[in-house]
């Protein structure tokens, strides 16, 4: 059984059939083609299907496609500028080397996203508090929390 | 200017940061069919029947497979003893027993529900203390008969055992005798599961001749051989195209699912996905296998180490994969770091029914580490020594030899690491005290010596290609290690180094990302190919210029004559110039590293006889314990790491923060236990792995002695930061505690039953 469905994607009105039973991000992977929110585990315990639905950060591979009707989505894709600018916390991923394999790195930068839309100067602890839904194998973490460090810095100049 | 030494990004940080980064799981194709596993719901029986017939007529299918339409031979990693699918017998919960290929994942699923399986159930054989019971049921009654790969010999295997070595080499008995006092320890470590964000999958065509896989594989060669093997074709008609890879960590360098995906497109005609979810991901990946270890020395009470025995017993699970090459670690490490008098060895690779344990960052390193630092704690404690005192009493100096007969020239690094740790955390200031520890670990480390090639090319624009089916598996050892090294051979920032992603077509062999090789070895080929365009690209800049050869200089992009800045050509300009004047400047570069010596007769089943291009690593845990619930937490971790010489600096540190962190995990939270050859943590969720706020920023030491026989000095550098961190996590939580930690994870429970017994004391 499908339904329509109508939804912002980063900024744009999209209208498309999803089955009833569908999760958020089968439908940005398969149908939209945004292959960058990635699918993890499943079970919405690593994170890496972070996208943000109505300004908060959601795991999208439990999060049911139609319960975003009318509202806005944004994903990963959505962060840089129309030339493909980096935003500042993109950047600082880059930077600061908080990438390795790359594989959650979409994810914690849409749980950030928020966190940093939410408060301007986060401590390392509201960082950790912030990222506890999003698992990283490669970095460690601390080059994430430098590189929130490097956003707020960047932002106070 | 250098490009060697400098934090350049990665070069392809951006692509992730957008969310644009092709991964494995990315990879599609119009019409590609999707593929699905029926895998063994139980750990060993017999396969009573099978009945595909619904399933073979359920709506999308367009093929379903299991062992009567697959090759009947069986393949493996060394030991040939892996059937294609099971056909009689189930060995392991979740093996492999038959594919559905459909038009829909979820027409595979329901296809997949349709088959009929009936499986006579047996009591499994779940540990190698039952496997090596006097008539245990065996897993492999015809072992004896099983080939091996070509090139490798012969060693001893025998019963449940695929594989064994053994070093007696005379005078252990007789040194004991010379100890005060002997102390003998037994260790026990689960499995660890690697934890790649990104599950496996695997995408394959078939053109009547040739398969084509699209994969996130750490080692492509290895893919393609494996993948040749176990359809029983030679390598030649197999392709394997790398894409990005979602974390490794040893899990990607065997086969996972890439031979059953070329099977379903071979047998469809249509290009094939198979993908993981996470469970099956979970029960069925080639985790670190878990082991135990039996360490006894014999300690004079002037506090020298005067004799030991050792013995590691290590679960393969149902098929053999590495282990039967892993047993040689334990030589390689029971009488390295510490002199320890005539040593006796024992290892066995043991197959029980659970799924096949395999490679994971560090391999038996880790818990052989945990279990030899943890009883150097206990011999110290054994003859009432310090602890750092004793180990610096026995410590290794340069000259002395390993187990395996190997000298090392440059041990005192290790006396030089001791020292530096101690100047920022001295040891007996601070950290200690109710509840709190410290603890230290020291291991020497290999450099992976196997063959690479890499091919550079001055391109028409001025820029560098580098092309080499060496992968990236996320430590940036290409994106960072060969495109800075490879830019610093040209005079070039790193910024004009593109590096292409693998693909077994066209590139030459490379071994692939495992044992810290890529930046050490494909570097060494990088160098090797620069040196051959080098005198090519100075001859054609030389007519441009109307100067010698000799009289020119490179840098900057550009080629100009000594002294005249005013007389230069862009390397773009010679680029082109050169394809008139005997082609492109391109050429490939080779190398493996040169074995050091050994002596062969140290040991009877010795396969990886050798560390070559040792490195040298000492690590120092600070802890405290909470009395309420007896978790552990680490407040200070500080590593003294050779690394021979940093190419980036935020490549090696992005290495060791992220090798400790997988090192705390097994030391605290991670494992896999499994009880009649089920695991009993089955999910990300439940398996407890470190979050963010578990792991302290790591103190760096980095020290460089270059290596004369490394790319501007680089040694190996990713791998062994994991592995002296339960060890070292392990002895301050004793420390801190009392308790006699032997297992791992640690438990909380026997830490406060420790606590409370001191108290009482």
């Amino acid at each position: 059984m499908t339904q329509i469905l109508t939804l912002g994607v980063n900024g744009t009105w999209r209208t498309l059939q999803v089955r009833g039973d569908e999760a958020l991000l089968d439908t940005l992977r398969n149908r939209l083609y945004l292959t960058g929110t990635k699918r993890g585990c499943d079970e919405g315990e690593c994170g890496a299907c972070t996208v943000i639905v109505d300004g908060a950060p959601v795991h999208s591979c439990i999060f049911p496609a139609l319960a975003a009707e009318g509202v806005e989505v944004r994903t990963v894709e959505g962060l840089a500028d129309r030339e493909g600018k980096l935003n500042s916390l993109q950047q600082a991923f880059v930077d600061q080397a908080a990438v390795q394999c790359g594989f959650c790195t979409p994810g914690f930068l849409m749980t950030l996203t928020v966190l940093l839309e939410n408060k301007s100067s986060p401590s390392d602890g509201e960082v950790d508090e912030a990222i506890a839904g999003n698992i990283c194998r490669c970095t460690g973490y601390s080059a994430i929390r430098a590189a929130v460090r490097a956003v707020v810095q960047e932002a106070k100049t | 200017m250098t490009a060697v030494g400098l934090s350049d990004p990665r070069s392809d940080a951006y692509a992730k940061v957008r969310g644009l980064a092709t991964y494995g799981v990315d990879y599609r194709e119009a019409g590609m069919l999707h593929a699905r596993l029926l895998r063994s719901p139980v750990a060993a029986g017999r396969i009573r029947r099978l009945d595909v017939t619904k399933a073979r007529s359920s709506p999308g299918v367009h093929a379903v497979v299991a062992a009567a339409e697959a090759p009947r031979h069986r393949n493996g990693l060394v030991l040939l003893d892996t059937p294609f699918f099971a056909g009689d017998m189930v060995l392991y919960e979740g093996e492999p027993i038959a594919m559905v290929v459909a038009d829909t994942p979820r027409q595979a699923n329901s296809a997949i529900r349709t088959i009929g399986l009936d499986i006579e159930e047996m009591e499994p054989v779940s540990n190698v203390v039952e496997a090596l019971s006097p008539g245990a049921r065996l897993l492999h009654p015809d072992l004896e008969s099983y080939r091996v790969i070509p090139g490798i010999g012969s060693w001893p295997k025998e019963g449940n055992c695929g594989g064994m070595l053994i070093s007696d080499p005379g005078g252990v008995d007789e040194a004991f005798e010379m100890a005060d006092i002997i102390v003998e320890d037994l260790y026990t470590v689960p499995r660890q599961y690697q934890a790649y964000l990104e599950p496996k999958s695997a995408t394959a065509s078939y053109d009547g001749w040739r398969w084509t896989l699209h994969v996130s594989h750490q080692f492509p060669y290895k893919a393609r051989s494996r993948v040749a093997q176990a359809l029983g074709v030679p390598d030649s008609r197999i392709r394997v195209v790398g894409h990005h890879i979602g974390g490794g960590f040893g899990a990607r360098l065997d086969l996972g699912l890439e031979q059953y995906a070329a099977l379903g497109a071979s047998h469809t005609g249509r290009t094939v996905r198979l993908l993981n979810d996470r469970v099956e991901d979970l029960i069925s990946c080639m985790s670190r296998e878990n082991a135990t270890v039996r360490v006894r020395s014999g300690v004079t009470k002037q506090g020298r180490i005067v004799a030991r025995e050792f013995e590691c017993l290590m679960d393969a699970g149902a098929y053999a994969g590495d282990t039967p090459y892993l047993t040689s670690i334990a030589l390689l490490m029971a009488g390295s770091v510490y002199r320890v008098g005539p040593t006796r060895v024992t290892a066995k690779s043991v197959y029980t029914n659970t799924a096949p344990s395999g490679a994971f960052r560090g391999v038996s390193g880790t818990y052989l580490c945990f279990a030899l630092e943890r009883h150097t704690d206990r011999l110290a404690q054994a003859i009432g020594m310090d602890r750092r005192d004793f180990r610096l009493r026995n410590l290794f100096e340069s000259g002395d030899s390993m187990l395996n007969g190997q000298t090392l020239d440059d041990a005192d690094i290790l006396r030089e690491a001791f020292d530096v740790v101690e100047e920022i955390a001295p040891w007996n200031k601070a950290g200690r005290g109710l509840l709190k520890g410290k603890g230290l670990a020291a291991v020497i480390w290999l450099t992976n010596p196997l063959a690479g090639s890499a091919t550079l090319s001055i391109q028409e624009d001025g820029s560098l290609g580098v092309s080499t089916a060496a992968t990236e598996n996320g430590s940036g050892a290409v994106t960072m290690g060969l495109r800075q090294i490879a830019a610093a051979e040209f005079g070039l920032g790193a910024n004009q180094v593109v590096v292409t992603s693998p693909d077994t077509d066209t590139q030459p062999f490379d071994a692939g990302s495992q044992g810290s090789r890529t930046t050490h070895v494909v570097g060494m080929a990088v160098r090797a190919a620069a040196r051959q365009i080098r005198p090519r690209l100075f001859n054609v800049a030389s007519g441009l210029l109307g100067a010698l050869p000799d009289d020119l200089e490179l840098g900057g992009g550009k080629v100009w004559v000594r002294n005249d800045l005013s007389r230069s050509v862009s390397l773009a300009e010679v680029a082109l110039k050169a394809l008139g004047l005997g082609g492109p400047l391109s050429a490939t570069g080779t190398y493996n590293v040169p074995l050091p010596k050994w002596d062969p007769d140290s040991a009877q089943g010795l396969m990886f006889p050798v560390f070559p291009v040792p490195t040298y690593h000492v690590h120092l845990a600070e802890v405290e314990v909470d009395p309420d619930d007896g978790s552990v937490r680490v407040t200070r971790y500080v590593v003294a790491q050779e690394v021979g010489r940093v190419i980036n600096p935020d490549g090696v540190y992005g290495q060791i923060q992220g090798g400790v962190t997988q090192g705390m995990g097994y030391a605290l939270w991670e494992g896999l236990e499994s009880q009649k050859g089920r695991y009993t943590r089955r999910t990300l969720e439940s398996y407890g792995l470190p979050l963010a706020a578990d792991v302290p920023d790591v103190e760096i030491i980095v020290l460089e002695h270059p290596c004369e026989a490394g790319p501007y000095g680089a040694k190996g550098v990713a791998e062994p930061p994991i592995v002296p961190v339960a060890a070292a996590i392990a002895n301050a939580v004793s420390d801190a505690t009392g308790a006699n930690i032997t297992r791992l994870p640690i438990d909380p429970e026997e830490l406060l039953v420790a606590i409370g017994k001191r108290q009482e004391g």
